[in-house]
């Protein structure tokens, strides 16, 4: 058994020590991002070139999450936070005409989930107080019976 | 066993009345419902052949007033109904007058809903009736105002019969409106485009507004002795077949909620 233990942990040891890199190995990373195009237009097809872009994140509708122009061909991108997925909000203005575009990125869930307790969990906890409760009254008229 | 039956009650009555104690109480907030002309009305413009048009009034009656929390957002484009997870409706016909208050005023406050579920409200629909009484009783839309242009002057009484109904997406504007937090007042708001109807002088001629708008010179030559005033069935007869056309068309495009546009049904 003495034997045994040894020989495991010796083997354990040896399987956790570092392997010589090899100097001609090849190591590949890749992420992915996501990047969002619009492009805005007058209802004859001319580009709105020199729009005010504004760019609202899922959940915070009031604040600008970003701001710019677009481009002569009416074109304006960005990189989106993928730690926010839902429903992100694009309002372009130029002029007297304006639009807002709403573009689902991810989870669209997230986008309308809402805090707090939902009616089912205050109940099913509210019933559980009033046994607690029923409980002890229960087992205290018993003990005295 | 009375005894005991008796003393599980009282406790489950106690109980309850804890749970529902700690229940959260509903969020609400008070929601406006505005009416804007714009400057366009409350300060005037040159029309887009030249008439430098000033309002006295205009008379707009608005029914059926409704905010709505949509998700998806509701596209007017597409037209159809709008489908909401929550609404709000304003009870009550209101006859506003777009022009009240001078050249500073603040939009017209149309009215108002006090417990209104907080949330986003993201859509609206209202309906522009006749009016049943009042400066406008008859028409859904009544603009009464002067124009004028090398020594001419016009004074016009505009009056439409038809009645509208619009459908429309979010506002459009400097800020987002609708956003209504627990205890908090928010506004959205129906806004009313009357450069549509006469052009804009500030915009170029071949910019889709003016190349769709009358103009006010088919008014001007429909008065007699400097005063126009005539509702739709008139200026038929007073308007060549295109102009008049050209009105019917572009009346029903007055409705947006800031630059947002609207889907609009017409009677």
């Amino acid at each position: 058994m003495h034997r045994k233990l040894i020989l495991l942990v010796a083997l354990v040891i040896a399987l956790s020590l570092p392997m010589v890199a090899s100097a001609h190995g090849v190591k590949i990373d890749y992420k992915m991002d996501l990047a969002i195009e619009i492009r805005a237009s007058y209802d004859t097809g001319s580009p709105m070139a020199g729009a005010q872009v504004v760019v609202y994140v899922p959940g915070d509708p009031s604040t600008p999450w970003l701001t710019g122009v677009c481009d002569e061909e009416g074109r304006f991108s960005f990189e989106p936070d993928a730690s926010r997925p839902g429903t992100w909000d694009v309002q372009v203005r130029l002029a007297g005409h304006g639009a807002m575009i709403h573009i689902p990125i991810g989870d669209q869930l997230a986008a309308t989930g809402t805090t707090g307790f939902s009616t089912l969990q205050i109940v099913l906890m509210g019933a559980c107080v009033v046994w607690g409760f029923v409980g002890t009254a229960l087992f205290f008229l018993r003990r005295r019976s | 066993m009375r005894r005991a039956s008796v003393l599980v009650g009282v406790i489950t009555v106690l109980a309850l009345g804890m749970v529902l104690g700690c229940s959260p109480a509903a969020k609400t907030g008070m929601l406006e419902f505005r009416a804007n002309g714009e400057d366009f009305v409350r300060q005037g413009f040159v029309s887009k052949d030249g008439w430098t048009i000033a309002f006295d009034h205009v008379y707009v009656t608005l029914t059926e007033v409704t905010a709505y929390q949509t998700s998806p957002p509701y596209d007017p484009l597409s037209g159809g109904n709008i489908e909401s997870k929550g609404k709000i409706s304003l009870s009550g016909t209101h006859t506003v007058d777009l022009a009240e208050g001078g050249g500073d005023a603040d939009p017209i406050l149309v009215g108002e809903v006090g417990n209104a579920p907080v949330g986003q409200y993201n859509a609206i629909s209202w309906k522009m009736v006749k009016a049943k009484d009042g400066p406008s009783t008859g028409y859904s839309l009544l603009v009464d105002g002067t124009a004028a242009k090398d020594g001419q002057k016009v004074d016009f009484e505009i009056k439409v019969e038809s009645e509208y109904g619009y459908a429309c997406g979010e506002y459009v504007g400097d800020e987002r409106k609708g956003i209504l937090k627990a205890g908090e007042t928010s506004d959205l708001e129906m806004t009313f485009h009357f450069d549509h109807i006469f052009g804009d002088a500030d915009t170029p001629p071949d910019d889709e507004l003016n190349v769709g708008a009358v103009g006010f010179e088919p008014f001007a030559g429909a008065a007699s002795g400097g005063r126009l005033v005539s509702d739709m069935i008139g200026l038929e007869s007073a308007l060549s077949e295109s102009d008049f056309q050209a009105l019917v068309d572009i009346l029903p495009t007055l409705g947006h909620v800031g630059e947002g546009h609207c889907h609009c049904d017409s009677h």
